[in-house]
């Protein structure tokens, strides 16, 4: 398979059908489940066909390892190569990593305040202009409403697309009318797509929710799973 | 000798530059009464410490080539192996490792886990060496050994669990609680010397309390004895000892011990935890290939009484001779003994066997299986095998990584030039990724290395220890040519010059060869080439490889497929045939769109999170590929990608730029293509160079 076919035939095209894989204005994104079913694989999943669209991603990572974040891409790009019989994997693998950039901290060094003068620092100096942020393990659990929405106007006036990975917790039944789960319940309007996993226990799986698309709640969804063993995205 | 091979250990000490390795072996050699006073690695007594026995070493306070020396502890022998800590020196850790069968890292208690300890982390995994921690320097402002046991699970992926807290901590550290005997250490004297078991100080019970159970939950997985030990009540000691050996052998446990060397405080408990948690030399499968079976794989005993297997892991040019470290693997070794050198296959007999500490020695009439021992006037290279003569066995060989950097050296004075060359044939001999070669063209001699600092080291050393005085050029980075593009060849070779003349015609095409340096194809049909004209084309392929068309640097990566061509009767000859390839080779390679490849060096820069935009800056500039950036509260660190070429002097433009707080280190990665515009001024000033050479 070359390349573009592999951007195309992504199960990941249907979060934004009308598209069809260009990047349009900058959008916010949120992948929400309990501890351990896969949301960095799906944030990963995000990165890689952004970059492969010729996108620069910066990964923000918080509590995980440069080392382990980086392991996570080469893992996943190789199933996805794999899987989809990619030709020149090797050198577009090659070419992806100068397009990502990853970040880490620890949960007490990251804020908001301090992302920006980072992505200032990067973007004034020339170093690295991204096109998509990432933020995985960002603590939602005290009422994030307001430190997203900072969020969400800082990544508009950079036009970058922007998304979250957040934890939600099985003893908190608090849920949005549009069906977010605590503690993301009350900001579920900033969002324009939202995914959340769900083990599905029949199927021996996790199913990827799409609560809300393109800003949209509502209608009928194509259904994804997530593969138990790879992890990857498939398409029902 | 120690005979029971249980109670022998074979020990490295790995870790960061300047945290303290040195100072720690300096004790671990006075308590064990191998010495008899202490001498700092800056002593002002100018004496420095024992293992830093070189001169170059005690100057700069760095350890160069790790030397070995032998200690006993508590009816223990434990040979300990001091390692360098500087990544430029990796072969040294790398060797050091293959021999020794447990390691102890040593952490700073304030900079915690850094980019050289993952280095070496990562070198002990391949070797598959368990290992203990040791967080170090607990007595200056900052130290948080909690934090660093922290940051060795998630930095290191190791399970390491904390054996002992500290009884306070910088200017109050006393001494430390020993989670398993649930007993407070200290030590007193004037060197730390005695130690004194008291009871918990009652401030520190609970948190020692809550320390030993999360100690306990996690030893408890290596043993279900222990396991319902703890269930149904007190585990014994016992229990608790032989868990945690069990876990670090399988290395899946890294038990973290800690104190401060400088200050005496917790090293004679990291002297217990070698001898009671490190491996002995039975409980390491070693394994060698049998040279007369077909390099089948198999596994050495440890017995004193099979035939003899030793490795030769490091040789010195000492007061009396060569002098070569080995360590035994199988069998034993005495004096008088013929052995096998089984690369070469020569007869060697052992005339001194001695033990080293640092660099002085004992000598010794034998030794057994397990054991590290230095031979003397033994002419071997490092790495090489000496087996009985009634095998022929070679240990596996170890990973060498090809030299990046180089520098042409000009002796002074014909005195130098003699001094030079004995100095450099020691060195080759010595260090693998050292070489040297002669460029016929200037007739300079090339050394090249892995690091500037790598060949300054041995410029500073070729002066101190061979009085060889030379003049150094600027160092050049090892670049390559490689093709991108399959390019077909169809050469005639003609001459005629009176007498017999020369004919080769040679046809094919070449092509990128993904993995390895070069290939030769030969899909010649119907004897168009004569078969004994073949390897006369592979030899004139090879020949053009040594200088590629675009700027003369080596050329990687072909496969070079032949198959048409003619040959004559009577004209047609091996140079006919070479020079018709040398020729065929040229046509394609101007076809086939050669690139220049640069040396990438994996960069990792620490310091204060404060600078983290100029050192990205910096980065960015020479042009580095940012990889990422980690944040610990005030300290970043910034890990690149960057050509070797743009890192010259990086260490002067660093240290202002963040007013020397921040330091950084770098080893090889891989080669990748000069993007095409620095090529171009590199192949200009090249032109421009030669041409000045030609005036």
């Amino acid at each position: 398979m070359l390349k573009e076919d592999l951007i195309l035939k992504n199960p990941l095209r249907v979060l934004s059908p009308a598209d069809q894989g260009k990047t349009e204005g900058p959008r916010m994104g949120l992948v929400m489940s309990r501890a351990g079913l896969g949301k960095t694989a799906i944030l990963v999943q995000i990165a890689l066909d952004s970059m492969l669209r010729g996108n620069k991603v910066l990964h923000v990572s918080i509590g995980q390892s440069l080392e382990k974040t980086k392991i996570w891409y080469d893992d996943i790009y190789w199933d996805i190569a794999k899987a989809g019989n990619l030709e020149r994997a090797a050198e577009i693998q090659e070419e992806l990593m100068s397009q990502r950039m990853i970040m880490t901290f620890n949960e007490e060094s990251f804020g908001v305040a301090k992302l920006r003068e980072r992505l200032r620092d990067l973007i004034e100096q020339n170093i690295f202009q991204p096109d998509c942020l990432l933020v995985d393990g960002f603590d939602c659990s005290i009422s994030p409403e307001k430190v997203l929405a900072q969020m969400r106007d800082f990544a508009k006036g950079l036009n970058i697309n922007i998304w979250f990975s957040a934890v939600c917790h099985r003893n908190d039944d608090r849920v949005s009318k549009s069906g977010v789960p605590a503690p993301c319940h009350e900001a579920d309007a900033l969002f324009d797509t939202i995914i959340l996993l769900q083990p599905d226990a029949e199927k021996k799986c996790v199913a990827l929710n799409i609560i809300k698309r393109d800003g949209e709640t509502g209608g009928s969804r194509p259904s994804l799973t997530l593969d138990p063993s790879t992890l990857l995205i498939l398409e029902n | 000798m120690q005979k029971d091979l249980a109670k022998v250990r074979n020990i490295g000490i790995s870790a960061h530059i300047d945290s303290g390795k040195t100072t720690l072996t300096e004790r671990v050699l006075f308590y064990t009464d191998r010495i008899h006073a202490i001498h700092e690695v800056r002593g002002k007594d100018g004496v420095g410490a024992k293992m830093d026995s070189m001169e170059l070493e005690k100057e700069r306070g760095i350890t160069i080539q790790s030397a070995a020396t032998y200690c006993s502890w508590k009816d223990h022998s434990i040979n300990i192996i001091d390692t360098p800590g500087h990544v430029d020196f990796t072969i040294e850790v790398e060797r050091a490792l293959r021999v020794l069968d447990g390691a102890v890292l040593i952490l700073c208690s304030v900079g915690g886990v850094q980019s050289q300890s993952i280095t070496v982390n990562r070198q002990m995994t391949r070797y598959k060496v368990p290992r203990v921690v040791f967080i170090n320097k607990c007595d200056r402002t900052g130290a948080n050994p909690e934090r660093v046991t922290t940051q060795v699970r998630e930095k290191l992926g190791l399970n390491a669990v904390m054996m002992q807290i500290p009884i306070g901590l910088e200017g109050d550290l006393e001494g430390v609680i020993d989670l398993v005997k649930m007993k407070a250490i200290y030590f007193d004297g004037d060197n730390g010397e005695k130690i004194r078991e008291e009871e918990i100080p009652a401030n520190l019970l609970d948190d020692a309390t809550v320390k030993r159970e999360e100690m306990l939950d996690a030893v408890s997985m290596f043993s279900d004895e222990l396991m319902e030990a703890i269930l149904e009540g007190e585990p014994t000691e016992k229990m608790i000892k032989e868990a945690i050996r069990k876990g670090t052998l399988a290395l899946e446990l890294a038990p973290v011990f800690m104190g401060s060397a400088y200050k005496n405080r917790g090293v004679q408990c990291l002297l217990d935890a070698i001898t009671m948690y490190m491996p002995n030399p039975m409980d390491i499968r070693n394994v060698a290939l049998d040279l007369r079976n077909d390099e089948q794989e198999l596994v050495l005993t440890s017995k004193s009484e099979d035939p003899l297997v030793c490795l030769a892991f490091k040789l010195e040019d000492g007061r009396y001779g060569q002098l070569t470290y080995i360590r035994i693997y199988q069998g034993h070794l005495k004096k008088g003994d013929t052995i096998i050198n089984s690369r070469t296959g020569k007869k060697v007999k052992i005339g001194r066997l001695v033990r080293m500490h640092a660099d002085e020695m004992e000598e010794i009439d034998e030794s057994g299986a397990g054991d590290i021992v230095a031979l003397f006037g033994v002419d071997c290279a490092s790495g090489d095998t000496f087996t009985s003569s009634d095998i022929s066995y070679s240990m596996s060989s170890m990973h060498v990584p090809n030299p990046v950097i180089s520098l042409a050296i000009i002796p002074v004075d014909n005195k130098s030039q003699g001094n030079m060359s004995k100095a450099l044939n020691r060195f080759t001999k010595e260090d693998p990724t050292f070489r040297t070669y002669v460029d016929h063209e200037t007739n300079e001699t090339i050394v090249s290395g892995m690091g500037e600092l790598h060949l300054d080291v041995y410029i500073e050393r070729m002066k101190r220890e061979y009085g060889a005085e030379v003049k150094v050029g600027a160092p050049q980075v090892a670049y390559r040519e490689t093709i991108t593009q399959r390019a077909e060849f169809n050469y005639s070779h003609k001459k005629q010059t009176g007498g017999s003349g020369q004919f080769g015609r040679v046809g094919g095409y070449m092509e990128p060869l993904a993995e390895g340096e070069y290939e030769f194809v030969d899909n010649i049909v119907g004897g168009v080439i004569p078969r004994e004209f073949i390897s006369s084309c592979d030899k004139g392929f090879r020949k053009s490889l040594e200088k590629g068309a675009l700027a003369e640097f080596p050329v990687n990566g072909v496969r070079c497929v032949i198959n048409d061509g003619a040959a004559h009767a009577v004209d047609s000859s091996d140079i006919a045939f070479q020079l018709a390839a040398i020729g065929a080779f040229k046509e394609g390679y101007k076809k086939a769109n050669p690139v220049l490849m640069e040396p990438i060096m994996k960069v990792a820069v620490e310091g204060p999170t404060e600078f983290q935009g100029g050192i990205m800056g910096s980065l960015n500039q020479r042009r580095g590929i940012i990889i990422g950036t980690l944040e610990e509260g005030e300290y970043t660190a910034v890990e690149a990608e960057v050509p070797l070429s743009e890192m010259f002097g990086y260490s002067t433009v660093l240290r202002s730029l963040t007013q020397g707080k921040a330091e950084f280190t770098m080893e090889f990665s891989d080669y990748k293509q000069v993007p095409r515009n620095v090529a171009e001024n590199l192949i200009e000033d090249l032109r421009k160079k030669k041409k000045e050479q030609g005036k």
